[in-house]
This record gives structure tokens, sequence and C-alpha cells, in this order.
């Protein structure tokens, strides 16, 4: 309203035209807060003449023509503004403060700053662009939109997880960033709880100034801020919601049935076996993955009220989720309840008190995935040739392959069922003691009661099955021996768990921010924190619920004789830790920026020699821009940054430190075996975190209005990794059952370099645009592993079958190593011929490379492997454009990763499973494949791990696109409404990929060292959204 | 102001307080017992001690390295390089990388280490029955530290506590003489405490501890206390030799009065190969027994540790511990009623013809379920025999003649042999004599030969002022710093 009458002031001022004389203008400049603002410039415009304010905000300047002439007020930090003198001999100026990029607040952690003065790599992404993703995790938002960020999904299944690695892996342990919701810890696991909708902003420290928080640092700090209302304003009411359908983005082209079964007689007959198919004429035979895949529904409903009064503001919502899957629906189902109180209110003028309140319930129903035995590894790999169900109305058995059940019956069979109530809250006092002080004392508490119910009913997927737990087809049980020659039925079974876990955090903290003669702000930092995490759990399994049935599933119900077969389990842990920190900054001019931190955290975790570490950082930044010799028009600001620090990874295993009496200590005494104790795993009393060393240097470039330009290279190296190394035998550790102490040894180091670019047109015009690209470059590579130790050994490959990937000195995380092929063996001759012995080679079979150029291949041994690739991308690359265009709106988001491998693991290779139709090229004949391998049921060395089997995994998507209308403000003013948007949306509508599985983003099931083996991932689904946006 | 000074003053004590404040970040466990909450009350002590016991059960590698490296026995087995280490051993080829000889020094400390950990905890609680705990994991201790002394010379000398990793890299070889010290202290506390008979078979007693100390004084050339010691143990009038010298090594035959210490095994449970410390059975007799064998009395077995001509030959065929000692395969099964359907396999690893007859797998001895590696016999590690001769000896080298021939003569008589009337240094050596004849096949003779400086004429390729001790194993070395010394030429 402000601008509109000040716009209304200027017209009338340029219409009532008075005659030229010269004067001087006289006045005092203040900002918003009513203090005077010293160095404002005032020109009179479109001339060179001007001046600026004195100490006490005060100018004056003379003008040619007191009619004509229209001053341009400027200051960094403020608005510029135009006025027309309009006759006038003073003219007071209140200046606003400027909503420049350059002065959005950045979280950094007991504190904010601006992105003017920040030290450190940090960014930042708007809950407006979170909102407009559409997506049903919050991390999700983060994928493209920032770099050094990498967010894998490590299973798109409705409330699967993703990993969040910034600045790449380092360690094989966790990688898991801090996160801090409102100040609360968060674990990544229980990011689902949050609705994207709620959040405020997003910010990321990358760098080392992450420090603040010490040993929980070296990954990274996610701070999340969850929306507050505002001050003097009226309650806002805002209702969203989208509904929309998801569908499998790709499916694998398998062979038909008509292929497979012409396919397998060739296989079984270069064997010399009989082969299966009499009659190879069967057409497509049964699509397992037009039975499996389904469209589902996905929607969100959000209701909130924001607002405030002149000492209180209040943001309250409410919100609905449901989604179901691609594979199994509502059998793999997620729903989210939120409930959601910000408050804040001032209780005298010096004390504010912040209250936050999340509630989250979640349900999620889940099927086998992500490994050998899931729904989609047993869909790949079923057989076209047999239909879903026989002609007595039974699921077909698939019987010749014995770890293949029918898909269609597990999901039916398949009873997981997990709820999560979760309360995430903190109680802070802000006392602001003066201008320059203001003291914080907050209590965070994070409470979550983690249910969970399998029903396991009696099944029969066939004979041999491992999945049996009924004897025959009729579901008849199996019998137990519980005593001599006692059987008891093992029926259905119910597990049933429940844990609870509760975070507890005081913190209390002093902030002090002066400046002192104008030029030199100081502020500093000073708290202390104490955290405690506590975990316990109770579960039990209990057999023969009645009827086999779902109905009666429940501990409650079992009929067990005696109760011989039930079982049951408990855990429970406490964890601490007490910190305190110091941060320090100064600033002279905006100009020349030095901030160091230092934090002190004891952990229950170390060992006692090393139950306190000290984490230090500083960083600094060198505004160039602001120098006298500075002079490229072009560029509106120029800052040089960089930090260097040291902090910590507190993610290990409790009490790790501590001798186990898990040893073998038996005797033989009286000729009778004895079982005493003994040590078992040896202490380790200096146990301590992991620790990252970190430099960045960065440079923040702004140009004219609309252009950024940010990067950063850093160098990030990590120590002290966790191993249990051979040690030396007189520690003891070499008894029966002894284990050598876990240590701190192991390197692991990242470097990159991350670009930023961004354009913005002014948004309050009516047309607009804006774009925003990153990229990222990582290079991993682990340094040290300790002596005794080559590589620690990762994921398999194939069913029992080698190890694929490690962890060692020299490589990636995880790479992959295995065989290297250079084509196949044409004929008996070349074999012959070869320099090479390959043994039991035939022409056909893959021809591999000796690496040690000792004549023959080695299979029995690591010799003549290699490395095969890495599940770390060289490159990622986000764009994202939005466009304004009248009431239209219209954005996208495309991600892409570059250089990374991905295992193809979803095969089993066993003579009936069903095989990708790349096959059909397969060596028949001399000279007719050079790549793929002849196919045969006889024993072969073609399914060893080797290059064949890995792929390249780069891809571009398009993960979302949204186009929205906004209905004109004159409609609504019946309907009493502010706003009405409405969109649609589309995500992972396009992804560009050679990759044959079903999607090439695909994270880990177990770690860093599976990253990029592929199982046969439930793929993010294909999804179109309809949704709207109404403001009251 | 006020009001901040005050807020300042009680941040700053917060601040102090919690950084202070150590006692927040002691935990135990919840509900977990691990080795640094346990020693609460007697049983705990009665257990810890069991498995303080167990390390003992790595000494069949003594029965190996005891002979293959005297001129008794050689390696045999299925080649050379089946079980390297003793190959090289028996060649006196062997360098630092030795897997026995590492298993030596790793097994024998972890016996120490859980000794140490007993030890260390003493003190926690009084209960009846503690001081019979703590002496007997102090004979085990003592035996541990001898063990390793006696292979590697000087050892790092750990008592009554356990180190971390980076405590080891600043330790140092403690000299041997210092380890013998402690040995002996600990040796006689034990002797003071123990009984002279203990009512559950396999626990030490007052005689095993004086035997023993008895030997750690010979070893040490301290004949005057040998001499005292093992009188102590033969004058208890608690032992006797049995009469029968061929039914020492058999299982029905255990805990008589001729057993001083001995080592239990137990045939009830299996193991693999993998893990040879892991097991309850004796390895020895199964890896012993004859290759392939199909017959009668003995089982088939891998033809380690193979006698040689040589010790064959030093018995004289009136002395039925030649039969007792060695099987002489062929002859065996030519005085059997079937000789040609009995077969066996010749290893790669070498053949005399000769099988260890003390310690082999025999019929009705055999272990279950993978009875190669579980053999119920015990290792006699001291009998009364040896305490005689070790007895015998003292006294020789003492110059008190006339008690040495008593005592050598009565281990003569058992066997048939008339008694030795020498005197001075030809006394002595004919007791030395006695010793390898009287205790061949029972890992002994190497040992013996270094003790009484015979080594470099009666075994071939022996170097003087190298051989004497085995090597430390060099990835020990490393693993430790890199700052240890190995032992002398090697």
């Amino acid at each position: 309203m402000k601008q509109n009458l000040f716009l209304l002031f200027v017209i009338s001022a340029f219409a009532i035209s008075v005659q030229a004389q010269k004067t001087t203008v006289k006045g005092q400049i203040k900002d918003d807060t009513e203090f005077t603002v010293p160095g404002v410039t005032i020109v009179e415009k479109g001339t060179s003449n001007g001046t600026i304010t004195d100490m006490d905000g005060n100018y004056s300047l003379e003008v040619e023509d007191a009619n004509e002439a229209v001053l341009v007020f400027s200051f960094m930090g403020f608005e510029t503004q135009e006025m027309a003198v309009a006759g006038r001999s003073s003219l007071d100026i209140e200046l606003a403060p400027s909503i420049s990029a350059l002065d959005e607040v950045v979280v950094v952690g007991y504190g904010t700053s601006t992105k003017k003065e920040v030290t450190g790599a940090t960014a930042k992404v708007t809950g407006e662009n979170i909102q407009k993703l559409n997506i049903p995790r919050m991390d999700q938002a983060l994928q493209g939109q920032v770099s050094g960020v990498a967010i894998n999904t490590n299973s798109g299944s409705p409330g699967g997880s993703s990993s969040i690695r910034i600045r790449g892996l380092s360690t094989f342990g966790d990688n898991d960033p801090l996160i801090l919701v409102d100040g609360v810890v968060y674990d990544s696991e229980g990011l689902n709880a949050l609705n994207p909708s709620d959040i405020e902003s997003i910010n990321v420290l990358k760098d080392a100034t992450a420090g603040i928080y010490g040993v929980r640092a070296a990954n990274g700090v996610i701070i999340i801020e969850t929306k507050k209302g505002s001050a003097n304003s009226k309650p806002r009411v805002e209702v969203s919601g989208y509904y929309g359908i998801q569908q499998p983005a790709k499916k694998l082209s398998l062979l038909n049935a008509q292929e497979y079964a012409t396919l397998k007689n060739e296989a079984f007959g270069t064997s010399g076996d009989d082969v299966p198919f009499a009659n190879t004429d069967l057409g497509e035979g049964t699509n397992w993955q037009d039975s499996v895949f389904q469209n589902a529904a996905i929607q969100n409903y959000n209701v909130s009220i924001s607002g405030g009064s002149k000492s209180t503001t209040y943001s309250v919502g409410g919100s609905y989720f449901s989604q179901d899957g691609i594979v199994g629906g509502d059998k793999s189902n997620f729903t989210r309840f939120n409930g959601r109180l910000n408050l804040t209110t001032d209780i005298t003028e010096r004390v504010k008190l912040t209250s936050i309140l999340l509630y989250t319930h979640e349900d999620r129903k889940t099927l086998p995935e992500n490994g050998i035995g899931s729904v989609l590894y047993n869909t790949i790999n079923a057989f076209p040739t047999d239909p879903i169900r026989s002609t007595n109305g039974n699921y077909t058995y698939l019987e010749e392959v014995s770890d293949i059940i029918n898909p269609i019956a597990q999901m039916e069979n398949t009873h997981n069922n997990a709820w999560v109530d979760k309360i995430v809250g903190k109680e802070e006092l802000a006392i602001k003691i003066n201008d320059d002080f203001t003291f914080t004392n907050r209590a965070a508490y994070n409470y979550a009661l983690v249910d969970s119910k399998t029903f396991s009913p009696l099944v029969w997927y066939g004979p041999g099955k491992a999945q049996n737990s009924a004897i025959n087809e009729d579901l008849d049980p199996s019998l137990v021996e519980i005593g001599d020659s006692v059987f008891i039925e093992r029926g259905a079974s119910v597990y049933e768990s429940r844990a609870t876990y509760l975070d507890l955090n005081f913190e209390s903290y002093l902030n002090y921010a002066h400046t002192f003669n104008t030029h030199h702000s100081v502020k500093a930092t000073l708290g202390t924190s104490v955290f405690q995490r506590k975990g316990s759990g109770l579960n039990g399994t209990a057999f023969n619920i009645p009827n086999n049935s779902i109905e009666y599933a429940d501990i409650s119900a079992n009929l067990a004789p005696g109760g011989y077969l039930n079982n049951v389990g408990s855990f429970q842990y406490e964890e601490r830790l007490l910190s305190s920190f110091l941060r320090a900054e100064y600033g002279y001019r905006y100009k020349y920026l030095i901030s160091a931190i230092l934090r002190r955290d004891g952990s229950t975790k170390f060992g006692p020699n090393s139950k306190w570490g000290m984490f230090p950082t500083v960083s600094s930044a060198w505004v160039f821009s602001e120098e006298d010799f500075f002079n490229v028009e072009a560029i509106s600001f120029a800052k040089l940054r960089a930090s260097y620090g040291i902090s910590g990874n507190d993610q290990i295993q409790n009490f790790a430190y501590r001798a186990q009496l898990n040893g073998e200590g038996v005797y033989v005494f009286d000729d009778v075996i004895q079982t005493g104790v003994a040590l078992g795993r040896a202490s380790n009393p200096d146990l301590r975190w992991e620790s990252t060393r970190q430099f960045n240097v960065g440079l923040d470039i702004g140009i004219g209005d609309g252009f950024s330009f940010t990067t950063n290279y850093f160098i990030k190296n990590t120590v002290d990794l966790l191993f249990q190394p051979d040690v030396s035998g007189v520690i003891g550790s070499y008894g029966p059952g002894g284990q050598p102490p876990i240590i701190n040894a192991g390197d692991v180091s990242n470097k990159g370099l991350e670009i930023e670019l961004g354009y913005a047109t002014d948004p309050i015009k009516a047309y607009g645009f804006g774009a925003n690209f990153n990229m990222t470059y990582l290079r991993n590579e682990v340094l040290r592993t300790p002596d005794g130790v080559d590589f620690l050994p990762g994921a398999n490959f194939g069913v029992g079958g080698n190890v694929a990937t490690r962890f060692e000195e020299g490589y990636d995380i995880g790479y992959f190593h295995g065989f290297e092929t250079n084509g196949v063996y044409q004929s008996q001759a070349e074999i012959d011929a070869s320099d090479v012995i390959q043994e039991g080679a035939k022409p056909g079979d893959l021809r591999y490379v000796d690496q040690n150029g000792d004549g023959m291949i080695n299979f029995s041994d690591d010799t003549d492997k290699k490395e095969l690739g890495s599940p770390i991308p060289d490159f990622t690359f986000g764009l994202n454009l939005n466009a304004k265009l009248m009431r239209f709106d219209i954005s996208a988001n495309i991600f892409s990763a570059i250089g990374q491998e991905i295992i193809r693991n979803y095969e089993r290779q066993q003579p009936y499973a069903n095989q990708l139709d790349y096959v059909i090229n397969r060596w028949v004949g001399p000279n007719t494949s050079e790549y793929d391998p002849r196919l045969t049921t006889e024993a072969n060395r073609n399914t060893e791990f080797s290059d064949y089997y890995v792929e390249k995994g780069d891809f571009m998507r398009i993960k979302n696109i949204q186009i929205g209308y906004t209905i004109p403000k004159s409609s609504l003013e019946k309907l009493r409404m502010e706003s009405i948007r409405v969109y649609v949306s589309a995500n992972n509508i396009l992804t560009l990929t050679n990759y044959q599985g079903y999607d090439p983003e695909i994270g880990s099931n177990g770690g860093p060292l599976s990253a990029g083996v592929d199982y046969g991932f439930y793929p993010q689904a294909r999804s179109v959204m309809g949704g709207f946006n109404f403001k009251f | 102001m006020r009001t901040l000074t005050r807020i300042l003053i009680a941040s700053s004590i917060a601040f102090v307080v919690t950084t202070g404040c150590n006692k927040f970040l002691e935990t135990d466990p919840l509900f977990t017992q691990d080795a640094e909450n346990y020693f609460t009350n007697p049983q705990d002590y009665e257990l810890a001690l069991v498995g303080a016991y167990d390390l003992m059960q790595g000494s069949f590698m003594n029965i190996w390295i005891g002979e293959i490296a005297s001129d008794n026995s050689i390696a045999g087995g299925e080649s050379v390089t089946d079980t390297k280490g003793l190959h090289e051993i028996d060649a006196m080829t062997h360098g630092a990388v030795n897997t026995e000889l590492r298993s030596v020094f790793r097994w024998n400390y972890a016996g120490i280490t859980r000794t140490n950990y007993l030890l260390e905890n003493k003190d926690n609680i009084n209960f009846t029955g503690k001081d019979q705990i703590i002496a007997e994991a102090k004979f085990l201790r003592a035996y541990y530290f001898f063990q390793l002394v006696k292979y590697f010379g000087d050892v790092p000398l750990i008592v009554d506590e356990r180190l971390g990793v980076d405590e080891v890299s600043e330790l140092d070889r403690t000299p041997a003489s210092d380890v013998y010290e402690q040995i002996e202290l600990d040796l006689k506390d034990a002797s003071e405490v123990l009984d002279w008979t203990n009512p559950v078979k396999g626990h030490v007693t007052k005689g095993s501890a004086l035997a023993l100390l008895g030997k750690v004084y010979l070893y040490q050339n301290k004949f005057a206390e040998s001499a005292t010691t093992l009188d102590q143990v033969i004058e208890s009038n608690n032992y006797a030799l049995i009469d029968d010298y061929n039914a020492l090594f058999s299982v029905g035959n255990e805990a008589h009065s001729e057993t001083v210490f001995d080592i239990e095994y137990s045939g009830l449970e299996g193991g693999g190969y993998g893990c040879l410390i892991c097991l309850e059975g004796n390895a020895a007799p199964g890896f012993h027994g004859i290759r392939q064998y199909d017959g009668p009395v003995y089982g088939d077995g891998n033809s380690y540790n193979l006698p040689t001509q040589n010790l064959y030959d030093a018995f004289s065929s009136s002395d039925i511990r030649r039969e007792a000692t060695i099987l002489d395969l062929d002859a065996f099964i030519s005085d059997q009623s079937n000789p040609s359907e009995i077969t066996y396999a010749v290893g790669g690893g070498g053949h005399t013809g000769y099988y260890n007859n003390k310690y082999i797998k025999r019929q009705g001895e055999i272990g279950l379920p993978d009875n190669d590696l579980t053999s119920p016999v015990n290792y006699r590690v001291i009998r009364y025999a040896d305490v005689l001769l070790m007895a015998a000896e003292a006294h020789s080298e003492n110059g008190t003649d006339g008690k040495a021939q008593q005592y050598v003569n009565e281990v003569r008589a058992r066997v048939g042999l008339g008694g030795l009337s020498s005197s001075g240094d030809a006394l002595t050596q004919a007791i030395w004599q006695e010793r390898r004849l009287e205790l061949s096949g029972e890992g002994h003779r190497f040992f013996d030969l270094v003790r009484t400086g015979q080594a470099e004429n009666e075994i071939t390729d022996f170097v003087a002022g190298k051989h004497e001790l085995f090597p430390i194993p060099q990835i020990e070395i490393d693993l430790a710093g890199g700052i240890w010394d190995q032992n002398p030429n090697y």
C-alpha cells in the first residue's frame, strides 16, 4: 500500500509543473527503525551532481531546478529510492531495507547471517521452491537445487528413504549430515515425518563453518526452518492440495514367451540337454511387469493459518499425504498426518518465547524390495511362458528356479505395516539484554514411537521354494521337535515390535553484536549444549495365528502350544553429548570479514582417553567490490571467501571402545567341556570420532541486478575412519573368539568444484524469468587403509557370488572390482592360439583380460581383477527454470549426473530365469557377436562379475514441470479470497539414459559399499498431478 | 548492566560446569555385561578362570615344534608346503615369517591377557575360594610367559593390565631374566596357595606349580633352586611312576600317580582346520596319524611329526620305550594277521617309516565329529618321570650325584633297565640322554638341547648364536610399532 501511495505522489508531483529555480535541498535519512543512516549516496537523476549523508544522516544538495529534479537515494542494504523534489527544500527520506538476494538471511547455527556477510560455503532453498516440486519427502527438494549436495533415492517406494551426501562420501560408515529442524536434531531416516509444505527454508552448511556443530558436523549440516507467522498481520488462511496419478516411468525389455522359449531351447541344446520347449510358438505369453505394476494415486492436502499481533505471531497447520505404490498399490502405501504449531510471543519487552510443536503420524506398508527375493526381482526373472494362475486357479509355482516365486502371490501374502508417531518441538526463551546482547535458552525434544507388525501366513509357493512356510499345497504347517520326539506345529506367525526414541537437548547461548565507530562490526556467540538420546524397544514373534488369517494377526491371538516357539527380544541404548562453543566474527566496512569458531564436544561414544574433542574453524571473506580500486561497472558485488576447519563424525557404534566378553573360554574339567567367559573384542580406550579437515575457497559475484555467480573449490580430508585391522598379538586378541579392537585408521579424500549461476528478473514485474544452474564436480578417493587391511569387501554380485565392490586405497569408496572382458571367443582355434589360458573357455564365452600377465586367468583369486567403475558421479548438474507471464507461471527442474556406473545385478543367473532382451544379440557362431556371450546351461565362466555387468549410469531427468494459473484478484473479491492458484504438474516425466534398468538414479540398500548395485530397485514413479492453492 | 552481568556470570558458570562435567559422559551400556563391568560376583571369577585355562590347549604346538626342531623328528605332512612353517623349522631355515611361530606368540599372549584380565580385577570383591582362583591364574600366567620366553627370549612383560593399541607401540621387549623373575614370583605365589590335590581333574595343583618352578629354574641353570624345589615335589610322596610305560599316553589312563601337570582335551566337540586354537580336542594325535591308514589299532591322519632313524637308533633294542615312543609302521603291519589288507599312504612332506606312538590317533580314542582334530588325549606337560629327571639333572649339576643317581635310576628301573653309576659330567650327560629316551615325542627335546648346549652338535644346520631362540614374527614387530630388535642373526 505504501508503495502505491508513493507512486501516486510521484505522479501528482510530475503533474504539477512549477517553474525552474536553483534550490538547496536538505534532509535527513533514516532507516525503517528510525535510525539515521550515514553514507547514503544522493544523486540528482540524470546528472553527476551528488553528495553523501554525514554521520547523522543529514545531507544537503543544490539542484538546478527544484521543480524538475528527481533525487536518487542509494545505500547498500537498502532499496534504492527515487523522489521528486517537487519544489521542496526539505526532503526527509525513510529507506526500506533492500530485499536483494545479498541480504537474504542465511541460518548458520546459533544465529543468522546474510548472504553478503557470510564467510562460509552455504546454500539455501526456499520454501516456495520446495512447495512447487510436489514431492513427498523434503530431501528430494535439495536434489539439483544446490551444488555439492547429492540426494540418492534408496527406494522409490512410498515412504522410502534417500541418502543425503554433502560433498561426497567421507566414510564407509555413516555419511548422513546433521539435520536440524528449528534447532531440533532430526535423523535422516525420520525426514519422512516432515511435510514439505511446512518448510520456510533449508540452509545447507557445506564447509568447515559447519564446525559450530563440532563432532557432528563432518558430513555437513542441514538447517530446516518451518513456517512462522509475521507480526501485525491479519490471519491468513491457506488451503492447498494436489492429487495425482503415478505410473512406472519405464518397464524393462524382457523376453516374451516365444523369445524365451527359443533362447532357452538354444541354451539347453548347446549343452546337449533335452530342450525344454517342444513348441516355441508361444506368442507374448505372460507380461509379469504389466501385472505387477499399476497406476497409483498420490495426494496431499494442507491447511494453515498464520498471522500475528504486535507481540505474538503464530502459524498453525495440518496436512494429509497419501501415496500408493506403483508396485503393490495400497500394499505399499505411505500415509502421513501432520499437525504443527509455531508460536512466538513477547512475554516482556525484552523476553521472547518461541514455542514449536510438530506432530506426525505415519503409516507405511511395505513389500520386499531392493534385493534378491524382492517382488521386482521375482517379476524380472519370472518365466513369460507360465501364466499367473494355473488352470486350477492357484498361482503358478515357477518351479524351475527354486528362489524365484510368483510375484503376484508374494504381494498377496505380504503384510508389513509400520506406524510412527512423532512429536518434535522446542521451547525457547530469548532475552534481549540490551541492544548488543541476546541470551537464548532452549529445550528441544524429539520423541518417536515406532510400531510395526508383520503377519506371515502359511504359504506355499511351490516345491522347494525357500519362502515356503507351509509344507505342502494344502498349507499344512511344519512340525518342530521341541523335545525328545515331542513335535508341535508351526503355523502362521506374527511379529510385532514397539520402539521409543527420545532426544532431549538443552542449549544456552549468548549472542553479541555491536558496531564500533561505524565501520567495525563485531559479533560473537558463546554457548553450551547438552544432548541426550535414548532408545528402547520390545519385540516378539508368536506362532499359530488362528485360521491362517490376517484377521487374527496379533500376538494376543496366538495358539502356540505352551508358547514353545514364540520368542521375544529387546534393546535399549543411551548416548550423551556435552558441548560448548564459541564464534567470533569481525567485519570492517562489510569489506573484510573474519570469523573463528571453536567447539568442544564430549561424547559417551568415545573411549575414556578420547572423551573430549576440540574443533576449530577459521573463515574469512573479502568483498573486493567495495574497494575503491574496483570499478568494474557490470559487477555489482564480488566476494572472495576462504575457510579451513576441523570437524568430527560421531556416528559410530555405541561403546565400540569397550572390550566385550564374547570370546570363547572353554576348557575341560573332569572330562566335561566347561564353558567359561573370555574376552572377545578387545578394548580401545583411545577410540574417537572420525575427523574431517576441510578447506574451502569460494567466490560470489553479482552481475548487474539479476545475475549471480558462486563457485567453491574444496578439499575435504577425513581421517581416523574406524577399522578392525590386525593388531599386535601382545594385546591378546587372538584367543578363541577374540577380535582385535576397533581403532581409528584410514583416510578418505573428497575434492570438488561447485558452480552456481543464477538469473532472476525483478519479481514484482508482471513478466519475469528466473534460472538457476548448478554444477558439482567431485573426486572421491580412499587415501589409506591400515596395515593388514588390503580392502574392505562390499556388496556381492549374484547369489552367493563374488564380492563386487570394495573400499580400497587409491579408489573411490565402493568402487567396482572384477574381470575386464575384451570380447567373445569366436572359435576353438582362437582359444587354442591365445597367449592366455582361460580355464574352461569355449567359443562364445567372454574373453577375460589377463591383468597380471601370468598367462592365465586366475578365477580363484583377485589377481586378474581390476577397477570396473564407480557409483559416484563425476559431475552432477541441476537446472531450475521459472517464468511468469501475466497470470501464468511455469517452472521446470532438470537434474543430471554423469560419470557413474551401475552394476546390473537383478538378473538371476539360472537356466530358466527370464532375461533382458539384449540376449537376443548373443553369440551363436563365429563373428555373430563380439560382445554378448553364448547362451548355454553348461558350466561356464560368463557369470563371473565382469565389466559385462557394469553399465554407464549417466542420466538426465526432468524432475518436475509445473504450469500454474493465478486467478485475477478482481474476480476473487466476491469470494473474499486473496488469491487462487491452480496448476498441473508432472514429476519424473522424462529421463535420458542408456541404462537398461528401471531407474539410473539409484542409491544404496546397505551403506556406501552397496551404492550403485541394482538388485531391481523399486523405481521412482512418473506422476501427473493437478493442484490448487487458496489464500484467504 | 546489572542484569547483563548476572546473565554473563550465569552463562559462564554454565559453560564451566557443563564442560567440566565428565560424570555426565560416564555411562555403561544398559543391561549389558561386558569386559568393563565384569567381576562383580564369585562366579564371574570362576568363569573367567575357565577362559584363562583355554589357551593352554594351544600347547599341542609344543609337541610339534619341540620335536620337529630337534633331531627327534621331521615335519612330514602332505607336502613341504603343508604347514610350511614346520618344514622350515625342521630344516633350520625358519625366518621371521612363520605362521606357527606367530600362533605361539599370539596364543600365549591371548592367555596372558585373559589371566591379566582376571588379576587386574582381583581386588574387586572378596569371597571364599578367591585365593585359589588367583593362584591358578598366576600359575597360568607363568606358564604362558614361560612358553614365550622359551621360544623367543626377551618378550614384553605385561602384568595385571590390558594394553591399548597405542600403548603397545611404546612397549619394549623385557629382558628374559626379568620375565623369568615374574614367572618365579607367580609360581611361588601359586604354590603357596594351591593344595597338592584338587578334586576336579584338570585344575593345577601345588605339585604342578613346584614342578614348573623347578623346570623354570633349570632353564636358567639355577640348579640349586631347581633341586630344592623339585625335591619338595618328590618328597611330598604324592607322586609315583606308574608301572606300565606303554599305558602312559592313553585316554583311559589319565590323572594317575604320575600326573603332575596335564593339559586337558575333550573329543566331544567338533572343530575346523580354520581355527586350531578354537578346538577343545588335541590336534596333535590326529595330525600325527598315519596317512590314509586302513588297518587295526590306529586311525588315519596327516603323517605329521615323524620320528627319525636317529631317534630310533638312540634306543637300545631292550628298551621297551622304543616301541612305546616310535611306531615302526611296516614292522607293525607285518606283525598283524592280515598284513596285505592293511594300507596307508606316504605323504609328500617326508617319510621315515616311523610315527609318534605316544600322541597318535588310536581307535577307541577317536573324538567326534572331526576326529582329525578332536583327540581327547591329554597333553602330559610334566609327568613325574620328568620331575625325577629334572631333579636328577639339577642334583648332578650341583654335585649331589647320589641323589641324581637315585632319581634317574628310579626312572630306568620302571622300564627294566639297570642303574647308572657314573658321576660328574658323565652322569649329567647320561641324565640328558635318559631325558631323550624317556621324554621323546613329548615336545621337550629341542628346548632341552638348547638349554644344555647340545643343540649345535645334535641338530643338523643348527647355527649357534642364532637358533637358540626362534625369531619374533616380523609382522608382530611391525604391528608393535617396529621398534623391537629381532633376535640375533635372523
